[in-house]
């Protein structure tokens, strides 16, 4: 695919120099050529705007997120330094029928994803029938041998699943990565269109966007659907480790929008095989708790010994059904990068249904024709560790210098299990504003960025999807790493309704 | 509410109370040097005896010296008790507070916690000593009328008076004393000039000099000095109307309904001993019991009460483990 220069007669000089990337697919330039995208009125609209508007927006975003305090911790910062989480006030748009085929794709996803996790804690009918190698998932990191035997309301180990998607060069959505711990970012998807709804309203009427702002209430719905045999007015309350947590933000929205407890494990503690939160009037019962801790550090008795971030017997509460957690003990397995070759698999399985969405190709480096066939073309290929998550210890080949395909080489060939290679997908670009040179010669453009998507999917009785999602964006000028720690960014993601 | 938010609220306040307190004192002292020349080589020791930190302060410092002593009270982060570990602790307890506070609680908090974070010592040279602490003073007065008004009168403003009022009573007992451990006055000191300034000093650093002025006049008598600063239960840094907000919040925390009654108050004593004892003996009718019988005695037995009071509400209300 060649690079396409804006053509349209009617763009303002901001956009002049605008050229999307070679063989990549560019979000607005290529949507808003075809006929059937729904994009154009809100990409004509925005060719039109003089430069100085561009300015004008993403100064008055930034000073609407300090005000509101948005903020991200992070790590290794010895004062928990805040940062605002960088947002990009060209809005990211997908049309009706892209997102129907999404919804369904998703939904049927994080279905199959809960089957699979149900499946391999209880029966294991997926192993014995060969689907899935049984000594994969029992060797996983992520296996949890304490949540075998755990059944939780409606069978439901999922309730929240942030699924990350990349739009390949063919314009196609591919699945990247499921996160099906604790997936973490939802609050930036509301408060982006908050401030979204009072940067463009005009726009957003006239496009018809569809809100976002159910989110909290459909969560809360889920947890009190998720209370030990039904329970009316459950007791719920979300569990942080802590303000020091990159998170923290998200779990004070979180519980502030939804009304429930804000707990720490210090806050919790078991007895008589029940959970109960310490108040200044003595113990209350909990019914369903919202974790934000990995397993690691939910129960000190059966999990890691030194966390001071859980709550001891934890596991037995729910062994015994007298209480809940979302998302369930072990539901890692799921989310494992060398299982994931398997979730097309799964589906088939589960649900006697075709995979609406496709996943990247993907290989497995313990099967030893695979591993040499890779090995051989190692530049050609991304290299990812299947313990790790957050981009750590990926290598990406045709950007790899000699010593670093050397050192990977040597660490495949060591432990040949913990690694599975992809071909190298070519994120999708979106027109973003950047501020070139700074003081006063500082001037605005617009310039192709490479992005990502998340949207969030919720299991209660009924499956869910937000109508939108988190859209990161990497600011730095051809970097495909979107994560906030790293130079990410964020945009609003526009769903339009039908 | 948790256990563990209410003892956030509680520190948050009651950390802010204390650094408000040694902004007073130091900068009450430090005028007060400035007006009766000193006659001892370590002008700033009574100081360091009235907050009990001599031994922490020798640890580090050699003389108690100006600048050692500012250095020691406000800046320096190995004493727990500086100014500034005050207000860092402060914030550091608002972090889990963020959705029980108004954030316009939480902003200014975290300004004062960043500003504190960059003093150096420079800065009581330029702008000086008077001028940073008038700018302190004003950040927490600042603090403290946005706190009263934008949190709701519920549990969580509860426990912020309980620890601001328990510091407050122990703060004015400790100041009070500052006469005691200053110097102990020479008999033909009594009633003198130095006498009277530093009486007037005391007043002022509890901002009770026009108080006094308005209700008594000119002259500055101690049982009267020790009448509106302890006894007094219509102003509003005396120990007396500490105890008074203290009782009321308890007895609406005690009563679930946030309204307190006679009953709820009943209950308030029988759960806290300790406050009984202390709001007996600041009964107003008691003021020349406590001169007879010494000061010096009874201001150590108001700030062992409150000690006293703070382990009660720990133990009932705050106590995680």
């Amino acid at each position: 695919m060649a690079a396409i220069v804006l053509e349209t007669s009617s763009a303002t000089p901001v956009w002049a120099a605008y050229k999307s990337g070679e063989g990549v697919f560019d979000e607005m330039l290529d949507l808003a050529r075809s006929e059937r995208s729904g994009c154009q009125p809100t990409a004509k609209a925005l060719f039109s705007m003089p430069p100085d508007w561009f300015a004008e927006i993403s100064g008055r975003a930034q000073q609407m997120f300090r005000r509101m305090g948005v903020t991200f911790n992070v790590y290794g910062a010895a004062d928990g330094t805040e940062r605002i989480f960088p947002f990009d006030a060209i809005p990211r748009v997908i049309d009706a029928d892209t997102w129907a085929t999404l919804e369904a794709g998703l939904i049927q996803r994080v279905r199959a994803l809960n089957m699979f996790v149900a499946d391999v804690y209880g029966d294991g009918n997926i192993l014995s029938d060969g689907i899935v190698p049984r000594d994969l998932v029992l060797g996983c990191p992520q296996f949890r041998r304490a949540a075998a035997g755990i059944k939780p309301p409606l069978g439901n180990f999922i309730t929240v699943a942030g699924i990350d998607l990349v739009r390949g060069a063919d314009g196609r959505f591919y699945v990247l990565e499921d996160n099906v711990r604790t997936p973490s970012g939802v609050s930036y998807v509301i408060e982006n269109r908050l401030v979204m709804t009072r940067l463009m309203p005009d726009l957003m009427r006239s496009c018809r966007v569809r809100s976002v702002e159910r989110y909290p209430a459909d969560l809360l719905q889920c947890l009190i659907e998720q209370a030990p045999g039904g329970k009316p007015n459950p007791t719920i309350a979300l569990l942080t480790p802590g303000p020091y947590n990159s998170a923290f933000f998200e779990h004070v929205f979180l519980s502030q929008q939804t009304g429930i407890e804000l707990v720490e494990g210090q806050d919790l503690v078991c007895v008589d095989h029940k959970l109960y939160m310490k108040t200044v009037h003595g113990l209350h019962q909990v019914d369903v708790l919202y974790r934000r801790i990995d397993d690691d550090f939910a129960d000190p008795l059966v999990f890691r010994s030194d966390s001071m971030l859980g709550v001891a017997g934890l596991t037995a509460v729910l062994r015994a059904g007298n209480a809940s957690v979302a998302n369930g003990l072990g539901t890692g397995i799921a989310d494992d990068k060398a299982i994931y070759a398997f979730t097309p698999a799964m589906i088939r399985y589960y649900l006697f249904e075709e995979p609406i969405l496709p996943i990247v190709e993907t290989y497995l480096l313990r099967d030893r024709e695979v591993r040499e066939e890779v090995l051989a073309k190692l530049d050609r290929y991304v290299i990812k560790p299947t313990g790790a998550s957050g981009g750590y210890g990926v290598v990406i080949g045709p950007k790899a210098s000699e010593e670093e395909l050397a050192q990977v080489r040597k660490l495949i060939i060591a432990e040949p299990a913990n690694f599975i290679a992809q071909p190298v997908i070519q994120l999708s670009m979106h027109p973003t504003i950047v501020a070139a040179g700074s003081g006063s010669g500082a001037q605005t453009q617009i310039v192709p960025r490479h992005i990502d998507f998340r949207p969030f999917v919720l299991l209660g009785e009924k499956p869910k999807v937000l109508a939108g999602g988190l859209t990161r964006v990497a600011l730095r000028e051809g970097s495909l790493i979107v994560n906030s720690s790293q130079g990410g960014g964020s945009k609003d993601t526009w769903v339009l309704e039908n | 509410m948790l256990r563990r938010i209410a003892s956030h609220l509680y520190w948050t306040a009651r950390n802010l109370e204390r650094a408000e307190w040694r902004a007073r004192l130091v900068d009450v002292n430090y005028h007060l040097l400035i007006e009766t020349p000193p006659r001892g080589a370590e002008p700033w020791a009574p100081l360091l005896a009235i907050f009990g930190e001599r031994e922490a302060f020798a640890e580090h410092y050699a003389t108690a010296d100006e600048d050692s002593v500012l250095d020691f009270f406000v800046l320096d982060l190995r004493n727990p008790n500086s100014i500034r570990n005050c207000i860092i602790t402060a914030r550091n307890n608002a972090l889990s507070l963020r959705h029980y506070v108004s954030s316009e609680l939480w902003i200014d908090l975290n300004t004062l916690y960043l500003t504190a974070q960059a003093w150096t010592p420079d800065l009581f040279r330029s702008p000086g000593v008077f001028a940073f602490f008038s700018d302190l003073r004003d950040s927490f007065y600042r603090l403290s009328g946005i706190l009263q008004t934008t949190i709701p009168r519920d549990l969580a403003y509860d426990f912020m008076q309980i620890g601001m009022m328990l510091e407050r009573a122990e703060d004015v007992a400790r100041m009070l004393d500052v006469k005691y451990h200053f110097l102990l006055p020479r008999l033909e000191d009594v009633g003198g000039a130095v006498d009277l300034l530093q009486w007037a000093a005391v007043l002022r650093s509890a901002s009770a000099l026009e108080a006094y002025r308005k209700r008594y006049g000119n002259a500055i008598e101690i049982d009267k000095v020790v009448g509106i600063l302890l006894f007094d239960a219509s102003f509003p840094r005396s120990a007396r109307f500490s105890l008074d907000q203290l009782m009321v919040s308890l007895s609406r925390i005690g009563g679930e309904g946030f309204s307190s009654s006679a009953e709820d108050s009943a209950k308030v004593s029988a759960y806290f001993p300790a406050l009984n004892e202390l709001d007996a003996a600041l009964k107003s009718d008691r003021s020349t019991h406590a001169l007879q019988s010494g000061l010096h005695q009874f201001l150590i037995q108001i700030q062992d009460g409150c000690a006293a009071i703070g382990d009660e509400v720990f133990g009932r209300y705050l106590r995680v483990d």
